[in-house]
């Protein structure tokens, strides 16, 4: 099944603009999270998107690239978030309405402009989107990227509906142009990744230009400007404060002694919990969206009306700490609860856990469903590289001939998915780009080969530093970039290296090996992991070598290359005959097309994807037309 | 708008069957049909081979989550995930099943071995207060395609009477969504779901 892009009631076929481009105030649709943040962004006017993709933020740019936008805006895929932030920072600088997007761990990448721009402020407007991920549902930690709005000192919205994201990306980019000071969007996965009825606004014209006014003594932060500019910033978040205490998304519903204070996808839970428990009538609830600067005001007013307030927000205790502190800055005599039981800073929260925080509260017994026992000893389905996954080739190869000697320095993509048995390709890793740099000091510090593992989206996210350092500093290690034309991991987004022209003339193919030469590397050698011969041939010779050295692995990613290339691969694998060889084969290869049955093992010809391979594994396994092809 | 029927159904199946595109269908035929909707899907490396999950809950829920032993309606586009996901149902909630398997990688390399069907069975029957197994595979390709199959299973869902709205809701959702080149396939599907469940019970 897949989607048209028709809209209801337009008849295909007539080329009807994407509903989300059309301006039909009060129309009802169903959106994904992340779908709801791209109309708001339409609707409040936005002119210029960067990006750089990572789950679960991705959807955002990706619709943007979708639905094309017939020049309301421009979209950029960067090469990583700094880029991205700074891109858009020298946009809004120029007038235009700028939304930056991209996951928690992004953010990180991208602090050290946003913790500066935050002093100059940006005339057009400037929304961070920072897609957390509480649970790790696609992350390697789950940081609480709130912390950022405090830290920098930025406006931010905690959206928790599908209705929500639109109208409060919308209200962030107003709010960033009217203060001029960059404003933090901040959504957790459920809330990306929720669908939901979303009733339009107008659509608008894109928002005008604010044209540029030379100002070195606000744009310029040198020490004696950036002495000022704080100050400046500390009264822009004081203005952005009124305007929480007076904010829409920030409310009070219910009666009682009982107080629940609760931000982003806890309010969720909390509503749900409250109409299952019946309990709506006994507390009152201040929803928080707009959640920093916090309405002291607002809350001051709440706590004096209450005896015990819960609070209620996942991860970090930043609002549970902010309110005990105005507590005690006020000396109001309410107890305050959070963190602790099942209200844990680790994880996400749930309906039922804000249930037990709430009778906890009201001193009730909670009833939580019954469920049927789990079963156990169930297989697992891990995910892993895809059938016919050139990463896998070339994992193969690399164990041959580097075997348990080496040590293997990981990154992140799909290639992260060869860490399991029987490949085992990853012994450690940090973050985008660690596997070069983080190599270099493990192979310094142990003396034991390295290879570090990368491939090219995150080689020229990140990559391309730790390989300049690694050649200045006489490392040595081997990096091999896992050359596949596309960003796979996240839904195969553009990158510089792209192979196919996916934005049209803007975008511009970079040749990996040149810069891999220009950065100062010698030793570079271009192999096709589908050739396995060649391939262990090549790493033989370079692990006689020292230094840097790289190996670039070309080779499409198939499913890249059956979807976007439209290149299917017509021949297929099956065993001849049964023989040690396929055994073998399948327990050091182990492409998943392989299943085994009372009759030996086979190939399921559905999910080969004909890489050849295995032919040069297994000398009893040969190819043959796919049948339907 | 009504909000007659608080009802959540979860969905599970693994990556690559089409049951996040599944999981749409059914909440813009909720939606179509003037019910509030929310709905959520958790599917983390998924595109490769993983379990995907997702959510369709009716009536007015806020969080698009479905937690231990609080599914009405368990929708299970792969036998083995069914098994796995019962654990979401809810006292009193039904199941509908796919029955044949993708197996996972361990089992079609002999490390590890499927649970077999009587197995799948007798936890589903054992927990559920009504349950429906099809061959959605079969189905689906006589309807025209394996991923039509999916079609098959909420066809079915929509005749079991346990949502508030019948196989005519689908199949209006279907002539508006879908592609033109789809259409007839996954209508023939919805009906041939349509048809296990009434020829069952
Ligand atoms: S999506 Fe592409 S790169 Fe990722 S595992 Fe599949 S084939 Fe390999
Ligand atoms: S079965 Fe062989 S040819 Fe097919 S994808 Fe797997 S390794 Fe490649």
């Amino acid at each position: 099944m897949s989607e048209s892009t028709a809209p209801s009631g337009v008849t295909p076929g007539a080329r009807p603009v994407n509903p989300l481009l059309a301006d039909e105030p009060g129309a009802r649709r169903l959106l994904l999270g992340n779908e709801a943040i791209v109309r708001g962004a339409l609707e409040a006017g936005v002119n210029l998107v960067a990006c750089y993709p990572g789950t679960p933020s991705s959807e955002v740019p990706d619709t943007f690239r979708r639905i094309g936008g017939g020049g309301r805006y421009r979209l950029e895929y960067s090469v990583n978030e700094k880029v991205a932030m700074e891109v858009g920072a020298g946009s809004a600088l120029a007038g235009a309405m700028t939304l930056v997007t991209m996951k928690h761990v992004g953010v990180n990448v991208a602090a050290d402009p946003l913790l500066t721009m935050t002093y100059t402020g940006l005339p057009g407007g400037l929304v961070l989107l920072s897609a957390d991920d509480p649970g790790c549902h696609a992350s390697q930690n789950e940081q609480d990227n709130r912390t950022y709005a405090r830290f920098a000192g930025m406006p931010c919205f905690e959206p928790a509906t599908a209705q929500e994201a639109k109208d409060m990306t919308r209200d962030a980019l107003l709010l960033a142009r009217e203060l001029e000071q960059p404003v933090l969007l901040r959504t957790t996965t459920r809330v990306n990744h929720l669908r939901g009825a979303v009733e339009f606004g107008p659509l608008g014209q894109p928002a005008p230009i604010v044209p540029f006014e030379r100002n070195p003594r606000r744009f310029v932060p040198v020490p004696a400007v950036a002495r000022v500019r704080h100050a400046e910033l500390v009264r822009h978040l004081g203005v952005a404060r009124e305007k929480a205490e007076h904010s829409p998304w920030n409310t009070v519903r219910g009666d009682g002694r009982f107080g629940v204070i609760a931000s982003g996808i806890s309010r969720a839970y909390l509503s749900d919990a409250l109409h299952e428990t019946g309990w709506g009538g006994r507390v009152k609830v201040l929803d928080l969206g707009m959640t920093w600067p916090l309405p002291e005001e607002l809350l001051t007013d709440f706590l004096s009306e209450c005896d015990a307030v819960l609070v209620l927000e996942e991860l970090e205790p930043l609002l549970e700490n902010d309110v005990r502190a105005l507590v005690q800055r006020r000396g109001l005599p309410v107890a305050v609860s959070g963190k602790g039981g099942a209200l844990t800073i680790y994880g996400e929260y749930s309906t039922q856990s804000v249930t037990q925080a709430l009778a906890d509260l009201l001193g009730e017994t909670a009833r939580l469903p019954m469920a049927c026992d789990p079963e156990t000893a169930l297989p697992v389905r891990p995910p892993n590289l895809c059938p016919g996954c050139s990463h896998r080739a070339l994992y193969y190869a690399v164990r041959k001939v580097f075997g348990d000697d080496a040590v293997y320095s990981s990154d992140i993509g799909c290639y992260t998915l060869g860490l399991l048995p029987p490949l085992r390709m990853a012994d450690f890793l940090f973050c985008m780009g660690s596997s070069v740099s983080a190599g270099s000091g493990f192979a310094t510090a142990s003396g034991k080969p390295t290879l570090a593992f990368i491939g090219d989206s995150t080689f020229f996210h990140s990559g391309i530093t730790g390989l300049v350092n690694a050649v200045f500093n006489k490392h040595d290690l081997i990096v091999v970039v896992l050359d596949n034309g596309t960003t796979a991991m996240t839904g195969h987004q553009p990158n510089p290296g792209v192979i196919q022209d996916v934005l049209g003339n803007a975008c511009v193919h970079l040749d990996i090996e040149a810069v891999v030469r220009g950065c100062g590397v010698a030793d570079v050698v271009k192999v096709r992991p589908f050739n396995v011969k060649s391939t262990m041939k090549a790493l033989a010779e370079m692990k006689e070598r020292s230094g840097v050295r790289v190996i670039i692995a070309e080779e499409p990613c198939v499913l890249y290359a059956r979807r976007t290339l439209k290149k299917p691969r017509n021949q297929v694998a099956y065993v001849a005959e049964q023989s040690p060889s396929v055994a073998d084969c399948l327990e050091h290869l182990a492409c998943p097309a392989f299943f085994r049955d009372d009759t030996g093992i086979h190939v399921d010809e559905n999910l080969c994807g004909g890489c050849m391979v295995c032919l040069q594994v297994a000398d009893t396994i040969k190819a043959r037309k796919r049948s339907d092809a | 708008m009504s909000n007659a029927a608080r009802i959540r159904i979860y969905l599970t199946g693994v990556g690559g069957q089409g049951t996040l595109t599944a999981t749409t269908l059914l909440a813009r035929t909720a939606l179509d049909q003037g019910l509030e909707v929310t709905s959520g899907e958790i599917h983390g490396m998924a595109q490769r081979g993983g379990v995907v999950e997702s959510t369709i809950l009716l009536g007015g829920w806020m969080s698009p989550k479905i937690g231990h032993g609080e599914a009405d309606l368990i929708l299970g586009f792969e036998p083995l995930e069914t098994l796995r996901g019962m654990t979401h149902l809810a006292a009193g909630g039904s199941v509908l099943s796919n029955t044949e398997p993708l197996p996972p990688v361990g089992v079609s390399t002999g490390r590890e071995a499927y649970p077999d069907m009587a197995r799948i069975r007798a936890k589903v029957e054992g927990c559920a207060a009504h349950s429906w197994f099809l061959p959605c595979r079969t189905l689906g390709l006589q309807a025209g395609s394996v991923q039509a199959g999916n079609s098959v299973l909420l066809g079915a869902a929509c005749a079991t009477g346990l949502l508030p709205f019948g196989p005519d809701a689908l199949e209006a959702a279907i002539r508006t969504h879908l592609a033109p080149k789809l259409m007839d396939m996954n209508l023939r599907a919805v009906e041939l779901g349509v048809r296990a469940v009434t020829s069952a019970s």
